[in-house]
């Protein structure tokens, strides 16, 4: 007795459509790109994250070397100040922490910028204070800056707000780029997916005739080109994070080249491993529902 | 008391674009376990009636009704449903070359959803009755025309059609096999389906007799085998 097989049966031959290799390696490049931008709107993410972090987690005080001819005693003068300041910042329910920075991480950080042959003892140093501020702590600003100013005159507040607010604008800026390239790639993918079928249904057109005529539902015959191009969307999917993954970390390898930090906190969470890992499942669906609601229109203009 | 139309035409007229009209003004009602043969010259637009009856074009003019509803306000999926219940036998057969005997026979059970289980035992069974079943997996292709033949009639009446429609049915089989076909299709009215069979087969109609459909002048007139020498010119 001849045996056939239980799976579901498709009468359109599908499989054999010239439109499956450009379907394939068009929907894995779209796959591969959408991965790329995807890591990078995460990392710009959690970089914004950690920005605004920063902006609410902790501040800065410098205390502007006091001018005088008498160079020992005006730097003594600013470390007066600074004590001054330390102390009365410790004093504060707000403040977690509060560190003076010494002479040694001022030198590390106006290297970059003075050289390494530069003798800063003989420079008007500021003195830099970084105070972190205890979780969900709020800070009147203003009045902080004004009790500084009577303990010591010479001390300036910086919140980071300014400047990183620039930065932050400016991430957002990419972001709403890399969501536009997101969706522009979607776009781009269905409609591909979208003429594909439409050929596909005009060269299996006698078939679908045979299908309508014993009683299928538009349906039916969707749900098998649905079937089909969700295979593809899938091992597309495959291929182009396949690509993508390790384009990412050529990628992160070379941002971390970059100094000063800004860059480095950009970092991809596992949440956002997960999410770019999981792009097949997420092509295979968009596949599938362009190719289903494809097919339904075409029919419904058929008798 | 008068049995239900199961097909209804009502000043029925089908023309293909802008040309002149094939059929005009045609009323005909087909009663539920009626068997009636469709004749008439080539041309004469036997197909384009079939055609009608099986949903697969609309009147030009007219009203067609099937098993009650007017199908010019049916929607797609009503269609769908109304067409499970017919069974065709096209002229040219309208299988799909690229599949099995098998699965070109189980394709109307499988439309409907039925389980495998049950498809492999019905289509086995009425592949066996006309004698394919010694090649079920074939690709119909290869299938020389009487088989494709025969392979059309089992997938016509695989789901038991309340109505079932042949288009020369019997055009392709040798002379042995052609009243067994008959016969089944026979079978089939005695259990209730509604049967049309449009033909040339002078010997089938006079072997078998029922009213013919004679489709002359783009009209209609039914010719029973009573009328004697009418029914036996045609």
């Amino acid at each position: 007795m001849q045996k056939y097989s239980n799976m579901r049966h498709r009468e359109l031959p599908l499989s054999k459509d010239s439109s499956n290799l450009f379907l394939k390696v068009m929907i894995s490049i779209a796959v591969f790109l959408f991965a790329v931008t995807l890591s990078g709107v995460l990392s710009i993410n959690s970089m914004l994250v950690n920005w605004n972090a920063s902006i609410l987690g902790s501040l800065t005080v410098q205390i502007i070397p006091v001018n005088g001819v008498d160079k020992l005693k005006a730097k003594n003068e600013t470390l007066v100040q600074q004590e001054k300041a330390v102390a009365m910042l410790e004093a504060m329910p707000e403040v977690q922490k509060v560190t003076p920075l010494n002479d040694g991480q001022l030198e590390r950080l106006l290297k970059p910028w003075l050289g390494d042959d530069v003798d800063l003892s003989n420079l008007p140093m500021p003195r830099l204070i970084d105070v972190k501020l205890k979780k969900g702590a709020e800070v009147n600003f203003l009045a902080l800056a004004e009790k500084l100013a009577a303990v010591a005159p010479q001390a300036s507040l910086d919140n980071h707000k300014l400047w990183l607010n620039k930065l932050i604008n400016f991430a957002n800026g990419l972001k709403m780029l890399a969501l536009s390239v997101l969706v522009l790639v979607i776009g781009v993918t269905s409609g591909a997916i979208f003429y594909s079928t439409q050929t596909s249904l005009g060269l299996h057109k006698d078939i679908i005739e045979i299908l309508h005529l014993l009683g299928a539902k538009d349906t039916y015959i969707a749900q098998q080109y649905a079937a089909k191009t969700s295979v593809l969307g899938f091992i597309g999917g495959v291929i182009g994070v396949a690509c993508a993954v390790p384009t990412i970390f050529v990628i992160a390898h070379l941002a971390q080249q970059i100094e000063g930090g800004i860059i480095n906190e950009a970092r991809l969470s596992w949440g956002a491993w997960v999410a770019i890992l999981s792009l097949p499942l997420f092509s295979m669906l968009v596949a599938m529902q362009t190719a289903y609601y494809t097919v339904k229109r075409t029919l419904e203009k058929m008798m | 008391m008068s049995k239900t139309p199961i097909i209804r035409m009502e000043n029925v007229c089908i023309r293909y674009g802008r040309g002149p009209e094939i059929l005009s003004n045609v009323n005909l009602s087909l009663e539920k376990g009626s068997f009636h043969y469709l004749t008439g010259k080539s041309g004469a637009g036997k197909t384009s009636l079939l055609s009608m009856m099986y949903l697969a074009q609309k009147p030009s003019k007219g009203t067609v009704s099937v098993f009650g509803n007017n199908v010019n306000f049916a929607n797609r999926n009503a269609l769908a449903m109304f067409r499970r219940r017919i069974g065709v036998v096209f002229q040219d057969f309208r299988l799909l070359e690229h599949s099995s005997a098998f699965d070109n026979v189980a394709l109307p059970l499988r439309v409907c959803g039925m389980n495998e289980k049950e498809i492999r035992k019905r289509v086995n069974e009425l592949l066996k009755w006309v004698e394919i079943d010694r090649s079920p997996t074939a690709i119909t292709s290869t299938l020389s025309g009487g088989e494709k033949q025969r392979v059309a009639i089992a997938r016509a009446v695989i789901n038991r059609p309340d109505v079932l429609l042949a288009d020369e049915p019997t055009g392709n089989v040798d002379n042995d096999i052609a009243p067994k076909l008959m016969k089944l299709f026979v079978e089939l009215n005695k259990l209730g389906t509604t049967v049309v069979i449009a033909t040339h087969n002078e010997n089938l109609i006079k072997e078998f007799c029922y009213p013919c459909i004679h489709l002359k002048n783009h009209g209609v007139t039914i010719i029973n085998p009573e009328d004697g020498d009418e029914y036996a010119e045609i």
